[in-house]
């Protein structure tokens, strides 16, 4: 490609089903509701038991 | 459905569906809005570049990066409670201008939860949050900290239950930092998992609207306990919560002095207010905003290459390659269907937005039982049930903003309020923005 160049790649994100997630607006915001900026909770506990290993 | 968006010189494309994201030049991103029936200008444009961009885009499209299919998904629509907000006063020690609360007492007489409604209220959480895990609990006001016995007590209680019924509590309080003592500092720092503290940024801003109940302003009330507390704090989460109104449209000044005193978690949100109220941001105030927005992501940049003191912004953190599902992305926040809030006198509510609106009132925690029309109000609407964001880029973001809002301003929670949804649009092209430079920088 020479025009367009790929910088995320959605494919990576992995879809865990949990339903572990926060609510939302509790977070910080209390008056908007992001949810992209959220963790899994699942990946992010995955995360730091790797870490530790 | 594919944006483009342009900023400080870089053209993006950023493919809704799929959530991926390209950079290009200028001309394919004429080329992608001539595609999309937007207005486009291919004037003198050379005739093989074109072809070439259209070769790229189809073969983008064939991998499922631009133009993917849209997504199909069912929105959560179980019955359990996640997360509650206990609104463990309904009083403050602050007189805000903008308070959502009418200066904590929710419209009505100052009161403060007992621990026996605090007790019940973990009971409600526990038995019925099924097979979950992990439940949230939000200590809020009024001010909090005026009734710091009962959050003790609470605290105390729900890791005891929660132990016995294999739950983990996460706490988190907000607190206007006016009763934030080093001893306060200290259990809020062993028992909060997060802990929001309402600050508004520059001195002036701040005293402009966070007042005393003697109606002077309040800065020097607190800062000094919440720069402690954050020094306190570690490594531990923490958001400086601010407000943005009208009288400070150039908030981005606001995230700066925030980050120069060290307070680098920080999340400001537009005031919303009626139309009728002198600190109301109106839509003639969009542009601006953008453009503050913008600024800040410049200066955020800027500072990262010169290794200078980061900031943390709420709104500028985006994770396309990770973060929640998509059933969590189309299902919103969960007020009134997996998140409640409970008033000092045991009342149950969709969140605390509501929690003025006698309408609302879903059931109390001494019944333990929740109206079950109001909460399929909230459990049917999502993503796909708001019209206006079928065509949005944002709306994997958003999720079609805030239920109270909606209801408030549109009365309707499937009709997003306009005013945020244009701000959300504005911080996530920033969030974007800021996301391609960084993996860039990786790379180089």
């Amino acid at each position: 490609m020479n025009r367009i160049k790929l910088v995320a790649t959605p494919a990576k994100r992995k879809e865990t089903g949990c339903g572990e997630c926060r609510s939302t607006c509790q977070s910080a915001c209390k008056t908007s509701c992001t949810v992209g900026n959220q963790n899994c909770e699942k990946l992010e506990k995955e995360a730091k038991v790797n870490k530790s290993k | 459905m594919v944006h483009t968006f342009n900023i400080d010189g870089a053209y993006y494309l950023f493919d809704v569906e799929s959530s991926s994201l390209h950079v290009c030049d200028a001309l394919t991103s004429e080329v992608v809005k001539k595609l999309n029936g937007e207005e486009y200008n291919l004037t003198g444009a050379d005739k093989t570049a074109v072809e070439e961009i259209e070769k790229e885009i189809l073969e983008l499209k064939e991998k499922g990066y631009l133009y993917s299919e849209k997504k199909e998904e069912t929105p959560i629509k179980s019955d359990l409670v996640k997360a509650l907000c206990l609104h463990i006063c309904h009083d403050c020690n602050l007189s805000c201008k903008y308070c959502f609360a009418g200066k904590g007492k929710y419209k009505g007489k100052a009161e403060y939860m007992s621990f026996d409604v605090a007790r019940l209220a973990v009971d409600f959480l526990i038995k019925n949050s099924g097979n979950r895990k992990i439940l949230e609990m939000d200590f809020f006001g009024g001010e909090p900290l005026m009734n710091l016995d009962v959050v003790k007590k609470t605290v105390e209680y729900a890791k005891q239950e929660g132990k016995k019924a294999g739950k983990i509590f996460l706490f988190t309080l907000t607190t206007n930092g006016v009763l934030l003592d080093e001893e306060t500092a200290n259990w809020l720092n062993k028992e909060m998992e997060n802990v929001v503290l309402s600050i508004d940024g520059r001195r002036e801003v701040h005293d402009g609207v966070r007042k005393t109940v003697n109606g002077k302003g309040s800065y020097d009330v607190i800062i000094e306990n919440i720069k402690r507390f954050v020094k306190m704090r570690g490594k531990k989460h923490y958001y400086v919560r601010g407000t943005f109104t009208n009288k400070n449209l150039d908030f981005g000044n606001d995230v700066l002095a925030l980050t120069d005193m060290g307070l680098t978690e920080i999340s400001l949100e537009p005031v919303v207010l009626d139309e009728s109220d002198e600190l109301y941001i109106g839509k003639d105030k969009l542009a601006g905003i953008r453009e503050e927005y913008r600024r800040l992501s410049k200066v955020y940049l800027e500072r990262k290459k010169k290794g200078e003191r980061l900031f943390n912004f709420f709104h500028f953190n985006i994770d396309l390659e990770g973060g929640v599902c998509l059933k969590k992305r189309i299902s919103a926040c969960g007020a009134g269907n997996e998140y409640f809030s409970v008033t000092p006198f045991g009342d149950i509510f969709p969140c605390h937005q509501f929690a003025s609106n006698p309408k609302y009132k879903m059931g109390t925690v001494f019944e333990g039982k929740i109206n079950e029309e109001i909460r399929n109000e909230f459990k049917n609407a999502n993503l796909f049930t708001k019209e206006k964001c079928k065509d949005c880029f944002a709306k994997y973001h958003c999720s079609g903003g805030c239920a109270a809002n909606n209801i408030n301003f549109n009365g309707d929670i499937n009709k997003p309020y306009e005013i945020t949804c244009e701000m959300m649009k504005a911080r996530m092209e920033c969030a974007l923005h800021i996301y391609a430079e960084k993996l860039k920088e990786e790379r180089e």
